[in-house]
Parts: C-alpha cells; structure tokens; sequence
C-alpha cells in the first residue's frame, strides 16, 4: 500500500511541478526580440528568411518563447547586457547532449519520428540532434542537416560506408537511397523480427514490419507457405542488408551454404522442435544439379502453390 | 612552391571517394540567389554527356555500376523563398533532382510549402535493376527491371493545433526476366521468360492534435498489391533445349491490407510518455495456372497442369508504450514495452492433372503465428562534465506456434506445434568528454537466448564496442573497434560466428579551397556452422561449414580550389576480401564433395579511383568533366571480372 501511495505522490507531484514551474519562468522582459539579435548577428539574420524556423516568426502570433532566435537561444537580455558570451544565452555548442535534446523537443516532441529519441542509441552515446543537424549553415534546406544525409552518418559510422562501397550494395552512394530509408536515426521501437532486443536504430515499415518490404513489396506477402527465416528472424538470416561482396547480398558467397547451414536437422531448431529439415535424400551434393538451391526452390521468400516453393 | 608540391601530391596520392563522379559539387549563381518579386530565387542545372566502355563481364559491371552512355539532367537544385513568409501560393519550393533522362538511378525530391496552411513533400526514384545471371541458380536466373517509387504527403494546417495528413505511395516493379522451372522431375529445371508486372498503391488518410499537453497520431491507410507476371516458354527452346513442347504459367495474385495507426504522446520536465498501436490485416488472393506437356529425363511423354487456388491472410496487431522518467537533470530512465502478434495463415487447393501420376486434389491449409513482447530499460547517467554512464537490461519472450494441414484424397493430415523463446541481454556503457572535442565511449553488451528458433539465430553473444571522436572546427577524425561473437551450440550441431571490424575516419578542411577525408575499415568475419546434406543418397553429418572473410576498405578524397577559377577533386575507394589467405580455391580438399571447399572464401577486389574538374566560365556558367574507373577482380575464377572507363562532361548553369 505504501508503494501504491508512493507511486501516486510521484505521479502527481511530476504533473505539478512543471505547472508551478511554468509559472516561475523568467519575465517576459528578458526576451528583446530578433531585431537586436540581427544587430550583432547579420549573416545569420540575412538568410533567416530562409530557414524553415522562419516561419514561427513569419505567423507573428507565436510566444516569445516560441519564436525567431530567442525560441531556441532562450531570452537574450542578459547576452545583450554583457556585450556576447556564451554564457548568458542558450548556446547549443557548450551545451550538454540531453539540454540540446530537450530544447528541440520543446517544439519537435510532436513528431512521430522521435518517439523513442530517450532511448535510441544515439542518445545513449551522447549524440543530440546539434552533432548531426546544422540550424544556421546546412546546405541541405531539408532537415537542416549538417551535411548530405550519407556523409553525416558515414563521419560515425565507417564500417557502413565500407559496406556501401562494395560491389553489391543498395545504391545509396548513388543517390537512390538514404540511410533514413531504413534507419530511424532518432530511436525506433523494439523490433519484431528476431528477439526484439536488436536491431535497435532500424525503422519500421508499415505494419511493423522490416523496412525491406517497404520497396520489396513483392516479398511481403502473406504467403501461404511462409518461409519462417523471413518472418521470425528477418531478412537478415540470409542477407547483409548494407553491402556485401556475394551477389544477391547474401551472407555467403554460394547459396547453398547459406542453405545448408541452418537445414541440417540438428538440435531443437524449428517449428517443431525438431531441427530444421535436412534436404532429401535425392539431393546429391556432389552433382553441381543440386548446388544451386534456388534454380529449383525458385519462390524462396514465400510460394502460394507449393510447400517446399518450388512454384 | 612547398604548397604547390603539397596540392599536387595531395591529388596524385591514394585518393578517395566512394561516391560517384557526379553530380558535380560546385556553385554556380549569385551566392545569395536573385530576388524576384517577394521572393528569393536559388537554381542551378547541370546537363551533360556521359560515356562508358566496359571490357570484361558487361553483365556483373551492369549489376554493380550500370551507368551508360548519353545526355543527362545531372543534377539540378532549385530553391524558391518568400522574404517575408507570406507568400501568395507558397512560402518555399525546394526542388532537386539527380541523374534524369536516362540513368540508372534517378531521383527528385520536391517540397512546396505555405507556412500555416499546406506542406507538400515528393519523393521520385527509379532504380534499373540488372541481374546477370550470378552464378547462384546456376546462372539461369537473370532480371532486367525498372523499380519506380513515389511518395506524396500533404499536410494541411501544419502548425496549428490539429492538422490534416493525407499521402500516397506508388511502387511499381515491370521489365524482362528468365528464371527457372522445375521440370517434370526433381532436380530438372529449364529456363522459362517472366515479364514481371508488379505495383504497389499506397493510400493514406490521417490527422494529429494536440490535446491537454498530449499529441495524438491517427491515420488510416489502404495498401494495393497486384502481380500479373506471365511466364513462357524462351523462344527457339521448345523440344531442343528444353524438356517442354508446350509451357504456359499464369499467376495472378491480388490483395489488399488496409491499416490503422495509432500514436499519443506527452512530455514535460519529469517524464515523457509515447504509446503507438498499429494494426493490419494483410489478404491476397491468387490462382495459379501451369500447363507443361513435354518429356521427361528417362523419355517419357508428359502432359502435366497444375491448378492451386486459395488465399493468404496475416492480421497483424503491435503496439508499443515508452516511459521516460528524468529525475534528475543528469539522469534519464527510459522503459519501452512492446507487443507484436502476427498470425499467417493460408489455404490452397493443389490439383495436379498429370498422365504419369495422375494425383487427386492436395488441401493445405499453413498457419505460422509469431507473438513477442519485449520490455526494455536504459538509463544514462551524466556523473560529472567528463564523465557519462549508460547502460540497459532487455528482456524479449516470444511464442511461434505453427500448424502444417494436407488433406489428400480426404485424409488429412495436421502437424501443430508451439514453442517459446526469451532472451535476456544487458548493456553497459561509459562516456568519457576529455575536452569539448573529444569523446570517448565504451561499451559491451552481452546476451542470452535460452532456445533461438534457427541454427545460426543468436543464443549465447556478446559484443564490444570502442569509439573515439575529435572534432574541430576544420579537423574531425574518429576511430572505432567493434566485436560481435555468437556461439549456438546444440548436441550434433555448433554454430559459432565472431566479427571484428575495426575504423578510422578523418576530414581535414583547413582552407576554403582545400579538404581531404580518408577513412580505412577492416571487417573479418569468420564462421563454422555444422551441416548436414546427402551424397549419393548417404547422409553425410559432422561436418562443417566454414567461411572466413577480411575485407580491406579504405577511401580518400581531396577537392582544391585553383583560385576562384576552377575545383579540383580526386578520389580513390578500394575493397579488398583477402579471404583466408589461400590460393588456390580448391586446398583442403579432402573427402567432402568439393564445393564446400571454394566456398570457404571469395577473395576479390572493387577498386575506383575518380577525377573531377570543375571550371568557372562565368558567374552562371561552370564546365565540368570528370572520369571514374572501376575495376572488378574475382581471384579465383574470374568469370565475372571486369574493367570499366566511364566519364562525363557536362555545363553546369544558372540562371
């Protein structure tokens, strides 16, 4: 009982609080408009027009708190007082990764997107939206990022721009793709393939599902007969989803080892419990007929017709 | 003088680039744009020609590179600003494009926008699909396809408290491909034509409110799904190459899954709050039709048609509820708890018309249900201004549960089962800021599944992970090591797979005119999985199948500035899978069949090095011409080698 009224003290002093603080915030004479601020910061102000926080300031009815610089630097009387200074106005480069976080989310809490950004693993490292976002200088006019989308995740990520180099790949050097096809870089759910615990950056498709489907449309079914490695474990059982150097994307460089390597009828695996089927006895591994499973299993990823999708 | 042999050398050296050699990443136009009107205009249009030679395998270079030959829209940006924001039709158009008219990549993006009242967002691709024929199914597998994809989103009133979603999604998939058809008997197939006609339409329909502090998500959608791909007989094969006379499969398979999504959020100082539900119920309805008359492989005459017609459902429901608790300005405590239930099922009717067997009609009805929850607790810490912790305990249970039903000649027969699984894995982490620049993190995570439904799945993992990061205002460079291990053994069976890679990346820009970045990766994989597999009708178990890949992947790119006359930028990216070290594909042959052997390891090498000129010719007006190498070494077989000269010129203007 103690824990229950426990619980409710913290759930409702946590709803107050933030009431009580509201109404202790500083007076609204500490904010001096964007005008001053264009005073010592023209080149910021020139090209304002351009950026899409402009247009806070361009409704002419939002809160001081909630518009042109001082919607994000806070109130500027202080800065103006002491002639400059990082320290008397809201700077995001001396800032600590989760001030960052909560003084965007003031505004862009209200995107689906960013529903799990507490969590993600950016935010566990320490990354907060100014490391790969630029507010004042992107070239990029879209999301105000840093730099074009794949160079800003190749800067962390090297190993992935390895990947995106290989001979196979999906084309996002080349322009057709971008990492935030299948990443959500602000933290996605658990997912629902494998045992939820990882991958954890990786963005859903529509149902919840792996974010292939979402152009390998063909793939999704239902199916009849469901190859359970696609559903239960994901496409990745069989494939590098970045880029790889076997053809097909997939894990090995012949497809019959990718095959055999988990129908090998061993230990309590599968369905039943039973181990994964072996391949029948008709197959002769030493006749190079039987080394390229999928010139017979053709409807690999799921068939209609036939349990062993050979149609 | 010294700066000059630096530039030189600095071009001439291991340079980089793992992007392509265009769009040419120049300016061109008044730097502020032009005003016209109320408005600020930004645009600039790079039209040119490419070229491309290729000797070697044209197939593989097409499946890897594919650029061609002619007259391209290489890129172009165009940017459109009302200055005051109260622009008569819009506030803002930003509009790009790359690689249209006839390259195999194609893109635009476009947002048109009028603050307070509409944003619209467009996203146009093409990708053009080649697969050679790989030498996966024998090489008889081969795909000549155009993939369009586009997204349209509109919101209407997007600042105001609630707002209107609507959007659309087309993804459509059409050319030519030849794949295989088992013959009248096991392990017989023949090639047969495919005109692939696939498409996706995407419907959506939706709003958001902000309601008492809370931000409520609803929309609803409706996804199309049609195939219609026929399949022949190739031409000139019928009775001569192929055991089919006569061959004819149509397939049409149509469906639907309308979805509804559903999301509530709320934060403020103490706590934050998000709740998602989304829910599909996914139909397609199909009929298969194949009719083959021909002759089998010990010459009998066959005449065969099958005939299967039934339906696949897959309602699916997840939701998921995070809580975020930040007691204190340097702690915050995130628990995320999601459900997922997905339950497949289908049912057919099999009936196969054949003058050998003469089979009756199969029922199958397959049901495969998946239902996970998985619940989630990280927390980070901010102990000190250096100093950071973070860390996480995951929990997961799943439950697969499968029935497998046949009825023939109404004897049924059903095969259920159920299973559970649970992982449990933790994280732990620290963060270390030396300085303002520099940051080092370290983690390790380590899990464990008690029963992992495939061999191969994760069961007992563990993995390390070590970054450092500088960053300057004109010099970053970070460096990371990671490690990821698994061992999934069971009586008869082990399967143990360990990645290291290992990185470093650095951009250097101390002038203007002058930028280098290089980065160089090491990935090794090497796993050992038991198998099992029939030679000569004997089953062969206790052995192993083991593959062992170093990849070698290093980048450098330089771009300089020649005054204010002209850029420069050169490249160089190389990978390289050294394999295992052996050459000759076939060492350690012994008494398994040898193909298990070469498949050890693939080494080969993907090198492109790159140039690009850019020269002003006037305040609107740039030259351009680049050239890109690539050059494609398999070391053990060599089929599929190649060696490609592609290159451009093009003018990029503004005006």
């Amino acid at each position: 009982m103690g824990e229950v009224r426990a619980s409710f003290f913290w759930v409702i002093s946590s709803l107050a609080v933030p009431l009580t603080l509201a109404g202790q915030n500083a007076p609204a004479n500490q904010y001096v408009g964007g005008e001053v601020c264009r005073k010592c910061h023209p080149n910021v102000w020139l090209n304002f027009y351009k950026n899409p926080h402009y247009k806070s300031v361009a409704s002419g009815t939002e809160a001081p708190d909630k518009t042109g610089c001082e919607g994000c630097h806070g109130p500027g009387q202080a800065h103006v007082q002491a002639s400059g200074g990082k320290a008397t106005i809201r700077a995001f480069s001396v800032m600590e990764p989760k001030q960052v976080i909560d003084a965007c989310l003031a505004c862009h809490s209200r995107d689906l997107s960013k529903a799990n950004i507490r969590r993600s693993s950016h935010t566990l490292a320490g990354v907060a939206c100014s490391d790969c976002h630029s507010i004042h200088r992107s070239p990029i006019p879209k999301f105000l990022l840093a730099k074009e989308q794949r160079d800003v995740c190749y800067g962390c990520h090297a190993p992935v721009r390895s990947q995106f180099s290989m001979p196979f790949k999906h084309r996002v050097n080349e322009g057709f793709m971008q990492c935030t096809d299948c990443h959500n870089p602000h933290g996605a759910p658990a997912a629902t393939w494998r045992m939820g615990a990882r991958p954890r950056m990786v963005e859903h498709a529509l149902a919840n599902e792996e974010p292939c489907l979402k152009c390998h449309s063909d793939k999704r079914g239902p199916f009849v007969f469901e190859h359970p490695s696609v559903r239960v474990d994901g496409c990745e059982t069989c494939h590098n989803p970045h880029g790889s150097t076997n053809a097909k994307l997939l894990r090995r460089p012949v497809v019959f080892t990718v095959c055999l390597e988990c129908h090998n009828g061993a230990g309590a695996f599968g369905r039943q419990g039973d181990g994964i089927r072996t391949q029948s006895a008709s197959h002769n591994m030493a006749d190079p007929r039987y080394q390229n499973c999928t010139a017979c299993h053709v409807r690999i990823h799921g068939s209609n017709a036939d349990p062993l999708f050979l149609r | 003088m010294r700066r000059t042999v630096f530039l030189i050398l600095a071009s001439l050296g291991p340079l980089a680039g793992q992007q392509t050699v265009t769009p040419t990443a120049a300016t061109v136009g008044p730097p502020r744009g032009t005003e016209i009107g109320n408005y600020n205009v930004m645009n600039s249009f790079e039209t040119g020609y490419r070229f491309r030679s290729v000797g070697g395998d044209l197939g593989k270079y097409r499946s890897d590179v594919n650029f061609g030959n002619g007259i391209r829209l290489l890129g172009s940006r165009l940017t459109v600003n009302s200055k005051d924001g109260h622009g008569s039709l819009f506030d803002e158009i930003v509009l790009s494009t790359q690689g249209l008219g006839n390259d195999p990549y194609q893109f635009s993006s476009l947002r048109i926008q009028k603050n307070g009242l509409y944003r619209y967002d467009l996203l146009w691709r093409l990708s053009d699909y080649f697969n050679p024929a790989l030498p996966l199914a024998g090489g008889l597998h081969r795909m000549d396809t155009e993939r369009r994809m586009q997204d349209h989103d509109l919101a209407l009133l997007p600042q105001s408290p609630v707002r209107l979603l609507l959007g659309y999604t087309r993804n459509s998939q059409d050319g030519a491909a030849l794949t295989t058809v088992q013959s009248f008997s096991a392990g017989d197939v023949s090639p047969v034509f495919a005109d692939i006609r696939r498409i996706r339409n995407e419907y959506r329909l939706g709003g958001e409110a902000e309601l008492f502090g809370m931000k409520l998500h609803v929309v609803r959608g409706w996804d199309d799904f049609k195939e219609d791909t026929p399949f022949t007989l190739a031409p000139g094969t019928a009775g001569t190459s192929s055991p089919f006379t006569t061959f004819r499969r149509n397939e049409p398979y149509h469906g639907t899954t309308p979805w509804w999504r559903v999301h509530l959020r709320g934060e403020n100082k103490y706590w934050a709050a998000a709740g998602h539900f989304t829910y599909a119920i996914g139909r397609r309805d199909f009929i298969f039709d194949e009719a083959a008359v021909g002759t089998d492989r010990f010459g009998s005459e066959r005449n065969r048609q099958v005939l299967v017609a039934g339906d696949g459902r897959r309602p699916v429901t997840s939701g998921n509820v995070t809580l975020s608790f930040f007691p204190t300005d340097n702690l915050t405590i995130s628990n995320h708890t999601a459900f997922h239930n997905t339950r497949m099922e289908g049912d057919s009717v099999y009936r196969e018309l054949n003058n050998a067997t003469a089979s009756g009609p199969y029922l199958f009805f397959n049901f495969l249900g998946i239902r996970s929850i998985t619940n989630t607790t990280d927390a980070t810490l901010r102990v000190s201004k250096w100093l950071g912790l973070y860390g996480g305990y995951y929990y997961s249970t799943r439950r697969i549960r499968s029935v497998e039903q046949v009825e023939i000649d109404g004897v049924p027969q059903r095969l259920p089962a159920s299973q559970d699984n649970r992982l449990q894995s933790g994280l732990a982490g620290i963060r270390l800021n030396f300085a303002r620049s520099l940051t080092v993190s370290l983690d390790a995570e380590v899990g464990r599944a008690d029963r992992p439904f495939f061999p191969i799945s994760e069961r007992d993992y563990h993995g390390f992970n070590a970054r450092v990061r500088y960053k300057s205002k004109s010099f970053a460079l970070s460096a990371s090591a990671r490690t990821n291990y698994n061992t999934n053994s069971v009586s008869l069976s082990s399967h143990s797979s360990r990645g290291r890679n290992y990185s470093v990346d650095g951009s250097w820009t101390p002038r203007d005119w002058f930028s280098v970045d290089g980065g160089y990766s090491k990935l090794h994989l090497d796993t050992a999985s038991g198998i099992a597999y029939f030679v000569d009708f004997e089953l062969i178990q206790g052995e192993r199948s083991i593959y062992v890949s170093n990849i070698h992947a290093a980048n450098l790119g330089v771009r300089f500035g020649l005054g204010k006359r002209a850029d420069v930028y050169t490249g160089y990216s190389h990978v390289e899978d050294t394999g295992d070290g052996r050459v000759n594909p076939f060492i350690g042959s012994g008494a398994r069949p040898d193909p298990f052997v070469p498949a050890q390891t693939f080494p080969l090498a993907f090198r492109s090095p790159l140039a690009r000129l850019s020269v002003r010719l006037h305040g609107n007006l740039r030259w351009n011409a680049g050239y890109q190498h690539y050059n494609y070494r398999e070391d053990f077989f060599g089929r599929q080698s190649y060696r490609a000269h592609t290159g451009y010129t093009s003018v990029l203007w503004s005006f």
